[in-house]
């Protein structure tokens, strides 16, 4: 779920692909409360994850918000 | 009291730049072309900026949170800095002002959003529909993106905006709010919905068959404006700050005068009254006369309204036939940016002495009888005026001078 995770960051909100490591905060890749947002809609449109800003918000780092993406979609 | 003019930034669709903006403008190269994301709509001619990439001069990340109009803004106000020495990162930001102007704001954004709200509801939004859409929002980001911490705000007179914005700045100078302003406007590309706006007020050329000819101000064939997009950035200072820190001036803004047709939401007043007591404003606050003026940069958008009322009310004020010119006829009309751009060739008209041509003027409109060039002509402007006059009446007018 990483590489989904990775994909969305890079195509949707054009994050710049060197700077997003597991070990990465959101603060890390500069994803304001707005960004995290839009994370949250394109989660669910393109990898049908339903998330809320808020469960992102409270994720430590990407390694952590991939592990719950697994979680989300195991559940589906 | 007369502002230098210390900074040019153009993003036009003549080129990227104020070299490649007044080339296209000298040489009379119209840029109307048929824009193929205007397929279906009534009108389907603009004109755009040539090789715009937002993701190469700002970085994909940073150019996705700008809609267009602003992106197109940042890029002139990046020139603008340059050509006048300025650094944003050494500046006393507190003393700087942005005030520019814009017709639509955000409106790809609203557009896509819109498309995505009626698709997929509510909860499809994007969190960034407001920041890149709200009209305030070019200024906003202006300051943000050039550590711009004075006043800013975005001015909205329709096709006046641009002149209303470096009128305004100029007021904030001589009031002593600040010490440097960044002036002008900006417009992005007109959406399919807002060119079936236009098209339903017959307001836009029909000419698909030779868009290049579409937008001809002055001229008898005229049936019309054409659309553009594009940025004009001025930055001014008053005269003894510029020269404390040894800037090139190259323009003064001697003169602004504006006013209100109070008459009618979209036809102008037809002998030009409203329009009149602009430019007899921005004279008496330049402390010249009509027959100080040797150039015009003309509203001269293109629609027979238009360009008859405003050529009835030069005619009556200013006998003696200055040269007129509207630059439209290469750009097309820039809407909201048009007084900024076309305040930025006047600078560059007076600076250089130089009338340029009105690209597409083959035949003079009988009841038109202005000096209208359609070459470019080479002579001093010791004094210009740049019109604009916008739907809801406002009109706007700026004097400008060599230094």
């Amino acid at each position: 779920m990483y590489e989904e995770l990775k994909q969305v960051l890079v195509t949707n909100l054009k994050v710049d692909r060197e700077v997003i490591r597991p070990t990465a905060t959101l603060e890390d890749i500069e994803l304001d409360s707005l960004a995290i947002v839009e994370l949250s809609l394109y989660l669910e449109s393109e990898l049908g994850i339903s998330i809320s800003s808020e469960e992102i918000f409270g994720r430590t780092s990407l390694g952590d918000l991939a592990g719950l993406l697994e979680q989300q979609s195991g559940n589906v | 009291m007369d502002v230098a003019v210390t900074g040019l930034g153009l993003v036009t669709p003549g080129g990227i730049g104020v070299e490649a903006s007044w080339d296209a403008i000298t040489n009379g190269k119209p840029t109307a072309a048929i824009d193929p994301s205007l397929d279906g709509c009534p009108v389907r001619i603009s004109s755009l900026v040539p090789g715009f990439d937002a993701d190469e001069l700002f970085g994909a990340r940073r150019a996705l949170r700008m809609d267009r109009v602003t992106q197109l803004a940042v890029a002139a106000v990046n020139e603008a800095l340059q050509d006048a020495g300025l650094d944003p990162r050494t500046w006393d930001g507190a003393r700087v002002a942005v005030v520019l102007g814009s017709g639509q704001g955000g409106i790809t954004t609203l557009d896509e959003q819109y498309a995505l709200f009626a698709e997929r509801g509510a909860k499809a939004i994007s969190p960034l529909l407001l920041p890149k859409h709200l009209i305030n929002m070019v200024a906003g980001v202006v300051s943000i993106e050039f550590n711009a911490a004075g006043p800013s705000l975005v001015t909205a007179t329709a096709c006046a905006s641009g002149t209303t914005a470096i009128g305004m700045a100029r007021d904030l100078l001589i009031l002593d709010r600040c010490d440097i302003a960044v002036a002008g406007g900006s417009e992005g590309r007109l959406t399919p919905l807002y060119m079936s706006g236009f098209a339903q007020m017959k307001a836009l050329s029909r000419r698909h068959d030779d868009p290049a000819a579409a937008s001809r101000p002055f001229d008898a064939d005229r049936d019309g404006f054409v659309a553009g997009e594009g940025a004009g950035i001025l930055i001014l200072e008053r005269i003894a700050d510029a020269q404390a820190r040894k800037a090139r001036i190259r323009g003064l803004i001697t003169g602004y005068g504006a006013s209100s047709d109070a008459l009618h939401i979209t036809s102008p007043h037809p002998e030009g009254a409203g329009a009149q007591s602009a430019v007899l404003a921005a004279l008496r606050d330049a402390g010249a006369t009509p027959g100080d003026v040797a150039h015009i940069n003309a509203h001269g958008t293109a629609t027979r309204q238009n360009d008859l009322a405003e050529s009835v009310m030069l005619e009556r004020n200013f006998p003696h036939h200055p040269y007129v010119t509207s630059t439209k006829g290469v750009t097309g009309h820039l809407l909201g940016a048009a007084g900024a751009v076309e305040a930025a060739f006047t600078v560059l008209a007076v600076e250089q002495g130089i009338t340029p041509p009105t690209a597409n003027l083959q035949t003079l409109d009988s009841d038109i009888h202005l000096n209208v060039p359609t070459t470019a002509v080479s002579t001093p402007v010791p004094l210009a005026l740049s019109n604009s006059f916008g739907f809801g009446g406002h009109n706007a007018v700026l004097a400008i001078a060599p230094p």
